[in-house]
């Protein structure tokens, strides 16, 4: 497997922090379109899973009604992460026609399969594509 | 050493990891490598880095790390079993145990239990240990050749 090219270099130094990589931010919708959009991408561990939940957070406060979280380049998600999908699903619900979409297409089966195993997917609508998932928020409010 | 990385054919390694959230991605790497190593396809060895993830994670929660800061990792395999346990010095409180199933936690080891052989909880006085265990044969079709 791939990791064995980094894997000699562990453990040298204290400092040497392996986080893996992940990407968590705002992206912008299109033109008269009123959800706020948030992509993530990479691992989305224990490590990250606050800063996911600080971004959704953010977006609520702001009294957004209609999230969308895009997952579709997300390589790994845990249980802290569903946890705080959960709970932003419960926050929004608050909101008058508050409603959260998840974005994750079919080729990303094993993030979808643990949205299956956890549960999730009864809970918060998954999405195949963007476009999809703007169509029903739009739609449901 | 911290961080030194001993899978050889997933027989036996262990792997002293710094209890702090950052270390988790090395501990899927080092899951995910004696996975491999025992032979799993690619879609079990994901399974496997995500249930060993979880047990560290808990541990790195609500676990407690030795003298050193460090919580224990050790891989022991044999032609039919995997296991994979994840020790801390803490004291798991089975009086909380109800509590646990109902939380984030609780969600973490029910992904385990799904996606796992078994999983199994060993708690002693400042010694809590998951042993997560997956069988080889389910990705290892019995292929005899003709003899």
């Amino acid at each position: 497997m791939s990791e064995d090219a980094g894997a000699g270099k562990r453990g040298h130094s204290a400092l040497e922090e392996h986080m893996g990589f992940f990407y968590i931010g705002d992206e912008p919708a299109g033109d008269g379109v009123d959800v706020a959009i948030v992509a993530a991408g990479g691992e989305i561990d224990f490590a990250v899973s606050p800063q996911l939940r600080e971004r959704l957070a953010a977006h609520v406060d702001a009294g957004r009604r209609r999230l969308l979280l895009d997952l579709s380049t997300v390589t790994f998600i845990d249980s802290t992460a569903i946890g705080v999908l959960m709970g932003a699903e419960m926050r929004v619900r608050e909101l008058d026609g508050g409603s959260l979409a998840l974005v994750c297409g079919d080729e990303n089966r094993r993030v979808l399969r643990i949205l299956e195993i956890a549960g999730i997917d009864s809970l918060i609508d998954v999405y195949d594509s963007r476009d999809e998932a703007i169509s029903a928020l739009a739609a449901a409010g | 050493m911290a961080g030194e990385r001993a899978v050889t054919g997933g027989i036996a390694s262990e792997l002293r990891l710094p209890a702090r959230a950052s270390e988790l991605a090395a501990a899927r790497e080092y899951a995910r490598g004696a996975a491999a190593a025992f032979g799993l396809d690619d879609d079990r060895c994901y399974e496997f880095a995500f249930a060993v993830n979880e047990a560290v994670t808990n541990a790195i929660r609500h676990g407690r790390p030795d003298e050193h800061g460090d919580i224990h990792l050790s891989v022991r395999a044999d032609a039919e079993r995997l296991t994979f346990a994840v020790r801390d010095c803490g004291t798991f409180a089975a009086s909380t145990f109800d509590r646990v199933t109902s939380s984030e936690r609780g969600r973490g080891f029910a992904l385990m239990t799904r996606l796992m052989d078994a999983v199994q909880l060993c708690a002693a006085p400042g010694s809590t240990t998951v042993r997560l265990s997956t069988l080889a044969c389910a990705s290892r079709p019995a292929v005899e050749l003709g003899v």
